[in-house]
């Protein structure tokens, strides 16, 4: 029985295991990589301590420093696919305190006084006919990556938030023309932003736009969309779409266990990062917190880990 | 060993990790910079009907994004 698994390899769940291993609890990290959702990012210049640094590297940077910690055992690639709660066999007089078991896609469980949560999110996608058949074939949710295949050609951006916002500059630098799509009546990214957009003479943004198909035949040929603004439905023709609506928490795993927002995200206690079931805690992007932001995450879940340290030493000095 | 070429673009980093992991394992291979390089973007699209990256074309089985399981399988190793 570990003292503590910590779920999830980005920033949040580096820093978990760093302070958790420090501590001297017996911990296991599972996760499918290290570096979380900017790995895929080209240049991250908000990462305190380095003026600059890709995803990847950061990543590594992650990975060795929880390597280096004696006492933390990594269980990678693997995903958790659901935990159940157990009897721990702590607890003084008849109370029992629960411990956790944490199954994995490899088909192997792990045992644990505490769980830390740190998950993190994946893409939003747009869920709408015609998106599973065209990705790699017209959808893209990674503008960095394959930006220069559209050369020349039509694109629409759907998102109007920063991300949607700096795709869509991405893609002037290549496309012939630049659709940015919102399903708001304005855009909510930055309008300094907005400005290096319109300012590439390619760019065009339609507002209150709901796409509710992809069209296509081998590779896509355009979308259809409900204007809101009017009531009527319009068709856009493009050769790319790239996605960026924002993201989703990774709670499934666990949402029969914790109490969760309207969105899936876990609801925690701020200061500690407790969940609403004791012994399970949480920080990140899987959590309800206000800020997605690396430098965040990690903070946050320094005080998950330091919070399920004393939770531990609590249940421990009960049973001496 | 089969004859590797992988399809890239410069900023994309499923494609340094794919080009990293060849690397480990010492596996010669050509790499073609779709965002320069016109006709190997063609050929990239022709022969795996993607417009994403990365794209490897080992021995002519065509694998899609940096999948590290289907690669180690193709190339028998770790």
């Amino acid at each position: 029985m570990y003292d503590v698994i910590i779920v999830g390899g980005g920033p949040a769940g580096a820093a978990a295991a760093i302070y958790a291993a420090r501590k001297k609890m017996k911990t296991l990290v599972i996760t499918e990589n290290f570096g979380g959702q900017s790995v895929v990012s080209d240049s991250i210049e908000n990462w305190i301590g380095d003026k600059k640094i890709t995803g990847l590297e950061l990543a590594k940077r992650l990975e060795s420093h929880v390597k280096a910690q004696e006492g933390a055992e990594i269980k990678t690639p693997a995903k958790a696919m659901k935990v159940e709660k157990i009897e721990s066999g702590f607890g003084a007089n008849g109370a029992s305190v629960p411990a956790w078991k944490v199954f994995t896609d490899q088909g192997d469980s792990y045992e644990a006084l505490t769980l830390i949560v740190v998950s993190g999110g994946r893409r939003r996608r747009l869920s709408v006919p015609g998106e599973a058949k065209f990705e790699g074939k017209g959808i893209s949710y990674c503008a960095t990556c394959d930006a220069p295949i559209f050369k020349n050609k039509i694109v629409a951006i759907i998102g109007g938030g920063n991300a949607g916002l700096e795709a869509a500059i991405d893609l002037t630098r290549y496309a012939e023309k630049v659709y940015l799509v919102s399903n708001k009546p304005s855009l909510t990214g930055d309008p300094a932003n907005l400005e290096v957009l319109m300012k590439s003479g390619k760019a065009e943004i339609i507002n209150n736009a709901n796409v509710s198909e992809i069209l296509g035949d081998q590779f896509v040929s355009g979308i259809r969309y409900l204007d809101k603004s009017g009531d009527n439905a319009k068709e856009l023709k493009v050769d790319g779409i790239f996605v960026e609506i924002g993201s989703i928490p990774n709670s499934e795993f666990i949402k029969d266990l914790v109490e969760t927002d309207e969105r899936n995200r876990i609801v925690v206690d701020h200061r500690t990062g407790a969940t609403s079931r004791p012994g399970i805690f949480a920080a990140g992007d899987v959590t309800d917190a206000l800020y997605n932001q690396n430098n965040i995450s990690a903070g946050d879940a320094i005080k998950a880990s330091l919070s399920a340290y004393y939770y531990l030493l609590n249940i421990k000095k009960q049973n001496k | 060993m089969p004859k590797i070429t992988i399809y890239t673009t410069p900023s994309c980093v499923y494609c340094h990790m794919t080009r990293e992991f060849l690397d480990e394992h010492n596996i010669a291979y050509e790499d073609k910079d779709v965002s320069a390089d016109e006709a190997a973007r063609e050929e990239m699209i022709k022969k795996s009907g993607q417009l994403g990256v990365p794209v490897s074309d080992i021995g002519g089985k065509i694998i899609v994004g940096f999948d590290k399981a289907a690669i180690s399988k193709l190339l028998n190793i770790g």
